[in-house]
């Protein structure tokens, strides 16, 4: 507020970065160890081989989703308005991706054989659809997101030919908001579907899984974009937001949470209605079991009941406290769906011997070195956005009209805030 | 079911060279022919396990351990108590099934797992990365993981055999092949899997008490067509429509109190549950 130059000092924000900066240090040496030691230094097992890091990826692509709905409302539905929304949901997008990709390199077993799904194709495979879609979603975040360095004022100022090279990509768009359209739709259901598909696991075993994937992304994503948005405008000078639009947005979100809870209670009730071995009781570890605080509380209550009613009830939603906490909430539960999902369809073992048809439990909690690297993907993914927001200007809600067709153009990730560190030297 | 299953295949296939095509990827080799396309082999292998002879003594286990350099913390072969008969201990050894509609070949991402001609579901271990999708998708917990590095002696060696066939590196996962490389050994020199021992997978000829018959159920003379042709079987978990490739003769009080028990304390431990 003062208006003399205030003399560098020792503020919040550098404690926000060196926190991020010392855990993602930590993840950093965590992940040295997985690489070296193997998977045996996690607690997953033979029964239990999808644990807390498919969880954060399933998450992380989840929360990503605002990217491909708001690029295809601006540049498909003419939503025009919501522009600069799109642009900073594109830059989350981006890093929610690359977030993803770092956690199933730690996830599986070769990380050097990264490559072979796009070598040797199973078209069969979900999961070879799911990593042919993630690595072109991939490379139409990277156009999207270049006209943002392009517009970096640092950028323009040293590498001017460059900068307008990268800005000039907003002229793909609209092709880029169709092509992320197509591939989003395809995996972000095909996630769900991953699960679903697999007859052996009778929790999983339905079509909906995969519109459910679809439908919590389709709410979480926006939600984390609106969210984000509202926090760095609290926090930083920089950052310049039209609240008139994150309200009409998180009141879309309330509705889309309707949507989803509709979904979600239909395909729980339906599968309370006779005994069946492995699905019953996947539904009692959601219900009465282990995972029943995370699934009443955390995806019922706070995911979804709570949000709801702020988000649609315009008195609480213009309460900027009440919006960010439902916000927040909506975000914790597409979180809370993707680990408990996960979970109950593997902590029932279910029986193969023919006069057996009862079934087992197991357990799962992560281990530390799990946690360590996994929270170290997190840490990279505030600090490339922090750094994102404080020098490239993600989160600007005054864009000028001339850049209408920017909607969301971003940089890479790692090459961003690599760059945007160089710079602020 | 068939050609519909076809059908989405071709329509990925050309979703995926769409989208491939549109990122400017033109150097991705063609798969190499999905199972149901490979011809038509003279050998159908199967096994069939006779759950009224089997005496849980667990010595499959340890040979396929030997023969194939199975870490001693995974079984491909496992023997699990099966409850009681007539007064008996039942057990039911439990191989990769080999299913007809492998759920675990349908979701590998890279076609790592693949289905020969012949019906055995192998396993390309250089070519797997590692994601445990296959684990996940087996009705019959037959796949293991090698969480960690196998290295030093096995202790199953040289005792119940020797290796045929590589160690598998950390970070791929591994299960039974029904022994392809002593099949496909012993046809090239002429002999017949199931009847001579050296073209028999390590576990049929370990047991003791013949419980385990394996062989050609295209050969209507074999062993196991002339079992399975006068014997009632059954195969696990049938209501998946996998297609098990082992069938099981299941323990009734009729047979199972002809069969004297023989216990075989060395292996025991090797019994689950």
């Amino acid at each position: 507020m003062s208006i003399r130059k205030p003399i560098p000092r020792f503020t919040l924000f550098h404690v926000w970065l060196l926190g991020l900066a010392t855990v993602l240090a930590a993840g950093v040496v965590a992940a040295g160890v997985v690489f070296r030691r193997g998977l045996v230094v996690t607690h997953l097992t033979d029964l239990v081989p999808w644990g807390l890091w498919i969880t954060i990826d399933l998450s992380s692509i989840a929360l990503s989703a605002g990217a491909f709905l708001l690029c295809a409302a601006v540049y498909l539905m003419g939503l025009t308005r919501f522009q600069p929304v799109a642009r900073t949901a594109t830059f989350i997008g981006l890093i929610g991706y690359s977030m993803a990709v770092l956690t199933l390199l730690l996830d599986i077993g070769r990380p050097d054989r990264f490559w072979h799904a796009l070598v040797f194709w199973n078209p069969h495979s979900v999961l070879w659809e799911i990593t042919m879609c993630v690595t072109l979603y991939l490379a139409v975040l990277l156009l999207e997101t270049a006209p943002i360095l392009g517009q970096a004022e640092w950028m323009q100022r040293r590498w001017p030919g460059l900068a307008t090279r990268l800005t000039g990509v907003h002229r793909l768009a609209p092709a880029l908001a169709v092509a992320g359209l197509g591939l989003s739709l395809l995996h972000q259901s095909s996630l769900g579907a991953a699960y679903g598909v697999l007859k052996a696991r009778p929790l999983w075993y339905k079509p909906d899984l995969s519109v459910l994937f679809t439908a919590s992304a389709v709410v979480g994503g926006p939600a984390l974009t609106a969210l984000i948005s509202m926090i760095a405008a609290r926090l930083s000078p920089r950052v310049h937001v039209d609240d008139e639009l994150l309200d009409r947005l998180a009141y879309l979100i309330g509705w889309g949470l309707i949507i989803y809870l509709y979904m979600r209670f239909w395909d729980a009730l339906a599968m309370s209605y006779t005994y069946q071995p492995g699905r019953s009781e996947g539904l009692g570890l959601l219900t009465s079991g282990p995972l029943s605080f995370n699934f009443w509380v955390g995806e019922m209550l706070l995911g979804a009941a709570i949000p709801i009613v702020i988000l649609l009830k315009a008195s609480l939603r213009r309460n900027w406290l009440l919006r960010a906490a439902a916000l927040a909430m909506v975000v914790g539960g597409v979180i809370a769906f993707r680990w408990d999902t996960n979970l109950a369809g593997q902590l029932v073992v279910l029986s193969y011997l023919p006069q057996d048809i009862g079934v087992r439990y197991t357990a799962y909690v992560p281990s530390l070195i799990e946690v360590i690297s996994g929270a170290g993907v997190i840490a990279y993914g505030l600090l490339a956005l922090t750094l994102g927001i404080r020098y490239l200007n993600v989160i600007d809600h005054r864009m000028p009209h001339e850049a209408e067709a920017v909607h969301g153009a971003r940089p890479a990730p790692s090459t961003t805030s690599e760059q945007a560190l160089s710079s602020a030297e | 079911m068939e050609s519909q299953k076809i059908g989405r295949r071709e329509f990925l296939k050309g979703l995926a060279a769409g989208t491939v095509a549109l990122a400017g990827l033109g150097v991705v080799r063609r798969p190499a022919p999905a199972s149901e396309e490979t011809p038509a082999s003279s050998y159908k292998w199967v096994m069939v396990i006779d759950q009224a002879k089997c005496t849980g003594c667990g010595y499959c286990t340890l040979a396929c351990r030997a023969h194939n350099d199975v870490p001693p913390d995974i079984s491909w072969n496992r023997v699990i108590a099966a409850g009681q008969v007539g007064g008996k201990k039942v057990f039911l050894p439990r191989p990769c099934m080999h299913c007809e509609h492998p759920p675990c070949v349908e979701v590998c991402p890279v076609r790592a797992t693949y289905r020969r001609a012949d019906g055995i579901v192998m396993m390309d271990y250089s070519r797997c990365i590692g994601c445990r999708y296959c684990e996940v998708a087996c009705p019959y917990g037959a796949r293991a993981f090698n969480w960690d590095e196998f290295t030093g002696p096995n202790p199953a060696v040289p005792t119940w055999g020797q290796p045929e066939v590589p160690r598998r590196p950390r970070g791929v996962v591994e299960k039974c092949s029904f022994c392809f490389q002593r099949i496909d050994r012993g046809l090239a020199r002429g002999l017949v899997p199931g009847v001579d021992p050296e073209a028999t997978p390590a576990c049929v000829v370990a047991c003791p008490v013949k419980a385990r018959i394996f062989g050609n159920l295209n050969d209507p003379d074999s062993e196991v067509s002339q079992l399975l042709a006068r014997s009632p079987s059954y195969r696990l978990r049938e209501d998946l429509g996998t297609a098990p490739r082992v069938y099981y003769l299941p323990a009734r009080e009729e047979t199972v109190s002809t069969v004297s028990s023989r216990p075989a304390p060395l292996a025991r431990q090797e019994v689950t549950r």
